[in-house]
């Protein structure tokens, strides 16, 4: 990757964070936030995304969040309201920018008159007649003569060659007060693709600018780092009412990137010998002396020293300038402290430090922390009273391995996590193109997306959730005339929300729709076949089957959903990653799909059971309660299949020792029934013989080695070393059992 | 004598590096003497009892924790069809790489490492399925019949049955 693509790379990667943020900014400023802060930030992140794009030459990115930016210039000016419309036609165009960057990245070509129209809207609602032309951003990569010695007047880098050659004509008016702009690039700066030349064509629409750039000490050629800081400039601005802050406004995004000095200046100051220094900078005297001596327009007052400065300014300065120039040449002076305290740095902008880390290497440390808590929970496990009262020292040694491994798997588990947030974040696109391709107004609300979940779990929940997403906006809200008709507000809500609740994370999906129609769906699914013809279901049961795979209640196939894939993929999405679905819905009032998942799929809390000789696990989370089997009350259905009946409930019985084919000589009554939560509530009762405790488990892969076997979930160690198996509830009830019940 | 066996040494590298040799683990199942390729063994460790596995074949006998790792374990005399072994802690595992898998084959003892001449292999003889199917080839050392174990059969066999 040459280094060029790497700061593409960069752009991009910062792109999608901007875009992100434009999102956020813009879902607040929708619901009412208006404040200047969020005015500023969107504005901020539009120009970021639009100074990368000129520095790559992105054409049409630029040209397009050139429009944005100004009419976002203006609605923080004041100068355009910010109303619903405005609004609106910045959302569209926020995804307008990331198929620009997309396009851009991909090095796709988008139709010429892709995001035309929103284009003019900008011009209109902006009035781009009194912009500054285009042609400006229009970067071209312009080999810059550096003359050195040779020319009086340094090298001026100018933005527009009209402008230019006008410098020099201009007469100061007696009295003036001017800017004077010392510019130093970190080495930073490049890396972050910014461009001086940006930054100084627009330091030129302030008003007339005179840049002139000075080199720093040159290496030898062999090793000239093409990326290297080796010029500085500095920049006289003329012009009625140019503020300071409009000058740090131009410098903001290369903030903390470079040593910046602004300076006001009397071009004639009579009282004066100084240039005035603004009083707003900490500048001592010292800096301005520091600035005065590498500077060509200062270099009066060095010199000199006491006498007033003369009006004309401009044959002094050229007087001077080849001994200065002399002078920059050799490496410049290093600077004085004060001087690095009055300019503007970074200071203010916090870094978050982080590194980069292989994902495998982080599941390594898990894997490892993983096995290292369950070492330690066998070890206190083996501690008995008379243990503990022989050896007090080792005991208390014990007990504080087992807190610091506790607290190690939490760290390690932070490592992975993630808010869900850069899940739920592409969700507001998705709902914007669904309304807008069904006719249906709908809002989307998030709450809480600074839930963290592991990463492999959040990178599993996209699928899911778009689908889910989908089903809400295409079966759930019904159209603008349908909700007017039923007394509904037009405007449909989805609202997805993420919480976390005891050792689970909790991610729903909700609309206030017309509900499952389960009259239809248990209409359909007898049609296909899904449910018997005889069969009967509750309310609950006919809701769940949304998710049978093949299953859909569109009237018409849309191609958004509705071609019966989608809703099953869900539920295997979901059962991969140990978690569960279910749905709610009343009619008229809208559906509740509920994720529940798994915090980290690290670790497994399972209760540990004696089948037969060996030792099988069951996960705590699909564990409803244990009975003693005799205290069971068992029933036989007519096919001679045995049932359990709990609280009104015929509950399918599975031994799993007959199930594994494991010889038990307990006798049946001393047995236990471990009844077990499946899919969508449904129950499942597996006898074991004995109940040994609860413990936290690593989940070993039996696929690795071998193949999956049905009703085995995988394997585990324990803390002797031997491998138990991991019970597949789910996998067992849907699969018949092979011989017939005891 | 020192010298010697280096000689013989090098020259048994020589001929495994031309290809003309190969290098095999052999091991006992009653009085018959099976080979694999040494490469392929990865540990050989005495037996230890295996977690059995739910519905697999009777040669299956279970999985074992190989250093975190769950191998599967085959017992190879009920894979030829003799039974399942009456296991001891005489009995041994080897463990091999089969692909991207380990997996450990159960059998009586270890008894040699053996070199032998490619060229000396000679092809099963047809007529039983079970041993043209198992089984690469057959060599003769030291006036005894050693089969060659094809790891692939045995790991394919487990596949297809489900």
């Amino acid at each position: 990757m040459s280094d060029l693509d790497e700061f593409k790379a960069t752009y991009f990667e910062e792109c999608s964070e901007l875009l992100l943020e434009l999102e956020e900014q813009f879902t607040a400023i929708e619901e009412g936030d208006h404040s200047a802060d969020r005015q500023n930030a969107v504005f901020r992140a539009i120009h970021s995304v639009k100074g990368g794009a000129g520095a790559f030459g992105f054409e049409k990115l630029v040209e397009f969040a050139h429009s944005f930016e100004t009419l976002l210039d203006f609605v923080r000016n004041g100068q355009v309201e910010l109303t619903s419309e405005v609004i609106t036609l910045c959302i569209r165009s926020i995804d307008l920018v990331a198929d620009f960057v997309g396009a851009a990245r991909d090095g796709e070509e988008l139709a010429d008159d892709f995001g035309a129209e929103e284009l003019a809207r900008f011009k209109i609602l902006s009035g781009e007649d009194e912009e500054e032309p285009m042609e400006e951003f229009d970067i071209e990569f312009v080999p810059v003569m550096v003359s050195v010695g040779d020319d009086d007047e340094g090298v001026t880098v100018s933005a527009d060659s009209d402008e230019g050659d006008s410098f020099d004509q201009a007469p100061l008016e007696d009295g003036l007060r001017y800017w004077k702009v010392d510019f130093t690039p970190h080495y930073e700066l490049y890396e972050r693709a910014n461009d001086p030349l940006l930054l100084f064509r627009e330091l030129s629409s302030l008003g007339e600018a005179k840049i002139t750039a000075k080199l720093l000490k040159m290496p030898e050629l062999a090793d000239f780092d093409p990326f290297g800081v080796y010029c500085s400039w500095e920049a006289e601005l003329h012009g009625d009412g140019i503020t300071e802050e409009a000058i740090l406004e131009v410098f903001e995004f290369v903030e903390g990137d470079c040593d910046l000095n602004i300076i006001s200046v009397m071009a004639n100051a009579d009282d004066d010998l100084m240039p005035q220094v603004d009083e707003d900078l900490i500048a001592a005297a010292a800096s301005v002396e520091e600035v005065a001596a590498s500077t060509h327009i200062n270099a009066l007052e060095q010199e000199s020293g006491e006498e007033p400065q003369e009006p004309d300014e401009n044959s002094a300065d050229k007087g001077l300038s080849l001994a200065d120039m002399a002078a920059e040449i050799e490496p410049p002076p290093p600077p004085k402290p004060e001087v690095k305290k009055s300019t503007k740095q970074a200071a203010k902008t916090p870094t978050v430090q982080s590194i980069r880390v292989d994902l495998e290497k982080v599941d390594r440390v898990v894997n490892m922390v993983g096995e290292l808590v369950i070492t330690q929970s066998m070890l206190t496990q083996q501690m008995d009273d008379q243990l503990r009262a022989r050896y007090q020292e080792m005991v208390r040694g014990v007990e504080v391995l087992a807190q610091t491994t506790r607290g190690l798997q939490d760290a390690v588990m932070a490592i992975r996590a993630q808010p869900v947030k850069s899940v739920f974040s592409r969700m507001p696109r998705l709902v914007r193109e669904l309304a807008s391709k069904t006719g249906k107004n709908i809002r989307l609300e998030m709450v809480g997306e600074h839930t963290e979940i592991d990463k492999a779990i959040i990178e599993q929940l996209s699928d899911p959730l778009t689908h889910m997403i989908r089903n809400s906006a295409d079966h759930g809200v019904e159209i603008p005339e349908k909700r007017k008709a039923a007394g509904k507000p037009e405007q449909g809500i989805i609202r997805i929300s993420a919480e976390q609740a005891g050792g689970n994370i909790i991610i729903s999906v909700e609309d206030d729709g017309a509900g499952i129609n389960r009259v239809k769906v248990l209409e359909l699914a007898r049609e296909r076949g899904v449910v018997g013809p005889d069969q009967q279901l509750s309310d609950e049961q006919i809701d769940e089957l949304v998710f049978a795979p093949g299953f859909s209640t569109a009237d018409a196939v849309s191609d958004i959903s509705g071609r019966g894939v989608g809703m099953d993929v869900v539920i295997s999405n979901i059962k991969k990653i140990g978690g569960s679905v279910h749905v709610r819905s009343s009619p008229g009032q809208g559906t509740k799909m509920l994720l529940r998942l798994p915090l980290t799929l690290a670790v497994l809390d399972v209760m540990l059971v004696e089948v037969g000789t060996g030792p099988y696990v069951i996960p705590l989370s699909s564990i409803v309660e244990t009975v003693l089997c005799e205290r069971a009350d068992f029933g036989y259905a007519p096919s001679g299949r045995r049932v359990l009946q709990i609280r009104g409930e015929y509950v399918q019985v599975i031994d799993l020792a007959v199930r594994f084919e494991m010889e038990t000589n307990l006798k049946e009554h001393k047995r236990f029934v471990v009844l077990c939560e499946g899919e969508g509530n449904s129950k499942i009762a597996l006898i074991v013989d004995r109940i040994i405790g609860q413990q936290q488990v690593v989940i070993k892969s039996l696929e690795e080695n071998f193949r999956r076997i049905d009703g085995v979930a995988g394997g585990t160690i324990l803390g002797d070393g031997n491998v138990a198996l991991i019970v597949d509830v789910q996998g067992l009830k849907n699969t018949p059992e092979q011989k017939s019940a005891a | 004598m020192e010298s010697f066996e280096n000689r013989e040494s090098g020259d048994i590298e020589h001929d495994i590096a031309s290809g003309n040799s190969m290098q095999l683990i052999a091991f006992m199942i009653g009085e018959q003497i099976y080979g694999v390729e040494i490469t392929t063994v990865r540990e050989i460790r005495a037996w230890d009892g295996a977690t059995p596995l739910p519905n697999t074949q009777e040669f299956v006998r279970g999985v074992i924790n190989l250093r975190g790792t769950i191998v599967p374990i085959f017992d190879l005399r009920a894979r030829f069809g003799d039974g399942i072994t009456n296991t001891t802690k005489n009995h041994v595992v080897v463990v091999m790489s089969v692909g991207e898998k380990w997996v450990g084959v159960l059998v009586d003892a270890v008894s040699d490492i053996l070199t032998i001449s490619k060229k000396d292999i000679h092809k099963v003889p047809e007529g039983d399925n079970m041993d043209s199917e198992l089984l690469n080839g057959i060599i003769t050392h030291d006036s005894k019949m050693v089969g060659l174990i094809d790891l692939d059969a045995i790991v394919a066999g487990v596949k297809e049955e489900s």
